[in-house]
């Protein structure tokens, strides 16, 4: 599969510097209302209850700055890992035809590697999810 | 600007803008998921299918107040609850505006109460009051239209636009007590008056009269040849220590010296024939009020004991002296005794040696005195005013006081309630949380504490009888039956088979409707909406029986001591058959969306799990028992009311998680169901109620014929008829479990002492047991599971 050659289905790109002024200016213009806006029409009733955090009604208990276990952190490690992999092989996919055998044993290796990877992070429990000691 | 002409160019704009922003506001009005008590229950139904408040443009109750703009009062406002009230409408968005909704919102309605705010209107700016004890869901889609009336006459443009003028949002003054508003009952101008009923109440009794009435003894019964061998062989094991009480209206009943009542306990719990296994319940009765005070103690200490093997129950009464008695803790016998020792402490002021957290746990922490002292006030408007600067300062303790935790560790503390969609009410979790995992759990209850046993105190027998709905406003006419069981024991009461039937078959309604909406919201609770549309359509139909029968909805206040309160209405059998005839279907269908979801399993199966063990020994009741394996079920075990005449089966699980909790509910409907054929098919002809009418309100057309009724029903609805002196236990299958009233007379015309053991409390306090080591997402769906209502709890 090649890429669509796309000559004559889309607008002539001419840069120009002139637009590009016209056109930042608009936006910084209409951000600029918006936030006019917003701060002249706010509601600006500050009271102590109303800064405050909102907790079931109750005033706060400690902070929210703790050492707080994350397994989120480990699942969001384990898919970059998984990303990436789509990255190379989607890359590859696209010239896999020019690449040949060569580069199809090539990803074979590389995604061979990444699964031993992926075997490596079950067995040790990477994907276990739930509380982190049984009850009982 | 144009103010100074009226007619200038600005202020006609200012006009127009005005009525473009209150139409649009008016039909988008956000109310806050907010409830305190039954009120809400009507305003959560005013949602529902019927109802429909979507049309009104009031959609989605918004579960946080920063997206909210409407507060609706639905309840009772409690002295423990007002600062967080106060403080969730001052997290609204702004502009706001407040409907007070319920005669208790609007002025404490019947509650009366030390406990009660007497109108929310003393704390927060109301716009709209919604009038009813509760307003049915039609009130409060006409509140929100006389809402958007008032919306209509505000101009927000100028305020919007920074300009001096112009209104929006809430800006009532607040009402000050003797000054905008009387807390009077009467109304103002009544103060010089005593209430009536006052000078018949402790402590002076000047005005009673029911001493000069003559009744017959109360019910004596023979005890059982096993209770009569049980009271041997524990007198010759403690000898002088231990005295039966003879005769007893309902149970063995025993006094027991404080010396030796642990050794007492330990021994009938493990080694007596049958073993009491559960500590039923535990109170204390302030004696100081006594008519004849020589012949009681300062205080008694009351023990309700129950023993599965022979389904019998046994009392243990303990003398105490002193003004602030202390009595050893019977918590290293049953764990379940650490709650109820301190609801005694809290509410009485008796203290217990070895309790391992002896504080208040009903009333705020800095309360002061007993309530349920004789000497302390019962009402409201004997106390000062509750007012805004209270709400500021009396707030609820911080989370950290309620965590213990081990030198060093640090968890992160998550309050959850009192205000949150999933706590199913006025109820406080404190978790101790380990990334998602829950290390520990505390709970603060007491924000749903109306004064219930107090009320007993001061209503008449028959006047008390509109308070017991309102102890479980899902279970309506339920509520009643064990509070009038006991009343009647005590009496010796006879009830007409019809009336035991019409009875039943009201209770089992009540146990279907409050099923359904527990359907409704557990499903809701672990992420399926639908069953949230349907069930509502049944409970509707189901409501609409009962009001055909009772002219009410959740609390006919229907049933009377010696029967119920009129004949079955025309037409109420057609309406009764075609429910049945409808119902099991629609059950099957709601079985088909959720039992078999892989979701729902995935939710439920292995959540939340208790043990058998440990059920019966912290008294956990109802279905959540029998989830257990525990084939144990009053109306099979010790049954009243007629309920051996009907054929049914007691549901049980075995696993004691919250599928298994789910399983047995639903098949308590379909059994419900059966009993109610049964009823409507075999009502038996008869009388509604008895024709003894030395305590019962009589018949109308009697009353109006002879002299005899007639002065029956004038002594027993004015002064209240006279229940002789004893005391009488009644114990009933109510949908969450077993709600057991403590009746104690002292031979006047209301209660000396009214106690309930709601099953909420005992249930709800092995919530950590449930919990802890689960992940925060199954605090919900655990919560759901164990089906409670607040006011059962706190009372």
């Amino acid at each position: 599969m090649e890429p669509m050659i796309a000559s004559g289905t889309l607008s002539p790109w001419e840069p120009g510097v002139f637009s590009l002024t016209i056109y930042v200016i608009l936006i910084l213009i209409f951000v600029a209302s918006q936030l006019i806006i917003a701060v002249w029409l706010g509601e600006k009733k500050k009271t102590v209850e109303k800064l405050r955090p909102y907790e079931s009604g109750i005033i706060p208990t400690g902070e929210a700055r703790l050492h707080y276990p994350v397994p989120f952190y480990l699942v969001a490690i384990f898919f970059l890992i998984f990303d990436v992999e789509g990255a190379f092989i989607f890359a590859w996919a696209i010239a896999h035809g020019k690449l040949g055998w060569a580069g199809w044993l090539q990803i074979s290796f590389f995604i061979v590697l990444l699964l031993l990877g992926l075997f490596y992070i079950w067995r040790k429990g990477g994907l276990d999810w739930g509380p982190l000691t049984q009850k009982d | 600007m144009g103010s100074a002409n009226p007619k200038g160019l600005s202020d006609r704009l200012l006009s127009g803008t005005d009525a473009l922003i209150n139409w649009a506001r008016k039909y988008s009005l956000w109310p806050m998921f907010f409830g305190l008590s039954c009120c809400f229950v009507e305003k959560a139904t005013a949602l529902t299918a019927r109802y429909d408040l979507a049309r009104f443009g009031a959609e989605v109750l918004r579960p946080s107040p920063r997206q909210a703009d409407l507060m609706i009062i639905s309840g009772t406002i409690f002295k423990k609850i007002a600062p967080v009230i106060l403080r969730l409408y001052e997290q609204m968005a702004e502009p706001k505006w407040v409907i007070s909704m319920g005669s208790c919102a609007n002025c404490g309605g019947m509650y009366d109460a030390y406990s009660v705010v007497q109108g929310i209107d003393q704390i927060l700016p109301v716009d709209v009051y919604i009038p009813g004890c509760p307003p049915r869901p039609e009130a409060v889609l006409q509140g929100i239209v006389e809402l958007q009336k008032k919306i209509e006459t505000e101009s927000p443009t100028r305020p919007i636009f920074n300009l001096k003028g112009g209104t929006q949002g809430s800006v009532t003054p607040l009402r000050v007590d003797g000054r905008t508003k009387s807390r009077d009952p009467r109304g103002p101008g009544m103060q010089g008056t005593a209430i009536r009923g006052t000078s018949v109440v402790p402590p002076d009794f000047r005005g009673s009269r029911t001493d000069l009435m003559w009744t017959p003894p109360p019910r004596q019964i023979a005890l059982s040849s096993s209770d009569q061998d049980l009271s041997r062989e524990l007198s010759t094991r403690f000898g002088d220590a231990l005295q039966p009480i003879e005769p007893t209206s309902d149970m063995l009943t025993l006094q027991v010296t404080e010396d030796r009542l642990v050794d007492v306990l330990k021994y009938l719990k493990h080694e007596a024939t049958p073993r009491f296994q559960r500590l039923d319940d535990l109170t204390a009765i302030d004696e100081s009020a006594r008519r004849q005070p020589e012949n009681y103690a300062d205080y008694t200490m009351v023990y309700h004991l129950l023993s599965f093997d022979s389904a019998s129950r046994l009392r243990l009464k303990v003398p105490l002296q002193g003004q602030d008695p202390v009595i050893r803790s019977i918590t290293d016998v049953w764990p379940s005794a650490n709650w109820y020792e301190r609801e005694v402490f809290d509410l009485m002021g008796i203290h217990f040696e070895g309790h391992p957290n002896l504080h208040r746990i009903i009333m705020p922490p800095d309360w002061q005195g007993h309530p349920l002292r004789k000497s302390h006030p019962g009402r409201a408007t004997e106390m000062a005013p509750y007012t805004r600067e209270d709400a500021g300062k009396l707030q609820p303790l911080d989370g950290g006081v309620y965590v213990k935790t081990s030198d060093g560790e640090q968890p992160l503390i998550l309050n959850i309630g009192p205000h949150h969609v999933s706590t199913h009410g006025l109820l406080r979790y404190i978790a101790s949380l380990n990334g998602e995992q829950i290390t520990g759990l505390e709970l603060e209850i007491g924000y749903h504490h109306r004064s219930v046993e107090k009320i007993g105190e001061r209503q008449t027998w028959h006047q008390f009888i509109p308070y017991l709905a309102r102890v479980d406003y899902l279970a309506g006419a339920a509520n009643d039956l064990p509070y009038l069981l006991a009343v009647e024991t005590l009496a010796n009461i006879q009830v007409p088979e019809r009336a035991q039937v019409i009875r039943v078959m009201l209770s089992e309604f009540y146990r279907l409707s409050n099923h359904l909406v527990w359907l409704a919201t557990y499903a809701h609770d672990v992420g399926a909406m639908t069953p949230n549309f349907y069930t509502f359509r049944e409970r509707e139909m189901i409501l609409d029986i009962v009001e055909l029968i009772t002219g009410g909805r959740l609390h006919p206040s229907w049933f009377r001591i010696g029967g119920v309160a009129a004949e079955l209405p025309e037409g109420w059998k057609a309406a009764v058959d075609q429910f049945v005839s409808i119902f099991p279907k629609r059950l099957q269908e709601y079985e088909n969306l959720i039992r078999k979801n892989p979701i729902f399993k995935a939710r439920t199966q292995g959540v939340g799990r208790i043990s058998l063990q440990e059920a019966m020994d912290w008294g956990v009741t109802g279905p959540n028992l029998r989830s257990c394996g525990l084939d144990w079920d009053l109306r099979k075990k010790m049954p009243y009311s007629g309920y051996e005449n009907f054929e049914f089966e007691v549901p049980t699980a075995t696993e004691g998680d919250c599928y298994a909790r789910y399983l047995v509910r639903i098949e308590e409907m379909r059994q419900s169901i059966r009993i109610i054929e049964q009823a409507a098919n075999n009502m038996p002809a008869g009388r509604y109620i008895t024709d003894d009418y030395r305590y019962v309100i009589p018949r109308r057309e009697d009353m109006l014929k002879d002299i005899e009724s007639l002065i029956h029903h004038y002594i027993n609805v004015t002064r209240g008829p006279k229940i002789p002196r004893g005391e009488a236990h009644a114990a009933c299958e109510i949908p969450r479990g077993e709600q057991g009233y403590y009746v104690v007379s002292d031979g006047l015309g209301y209660a000396y002492r009214v106690r309930i053991r709601g099953p909420g409390f005992a249930n709800v306090q092995v919530m950590p047991l449930l919990v802890v080591g689960e992940s925060i997402a199954d605090l919900i769906a655990i919560i759901g599971s164990v089906d409670y209502i607040l006011p059962d709890i706190d009372r």
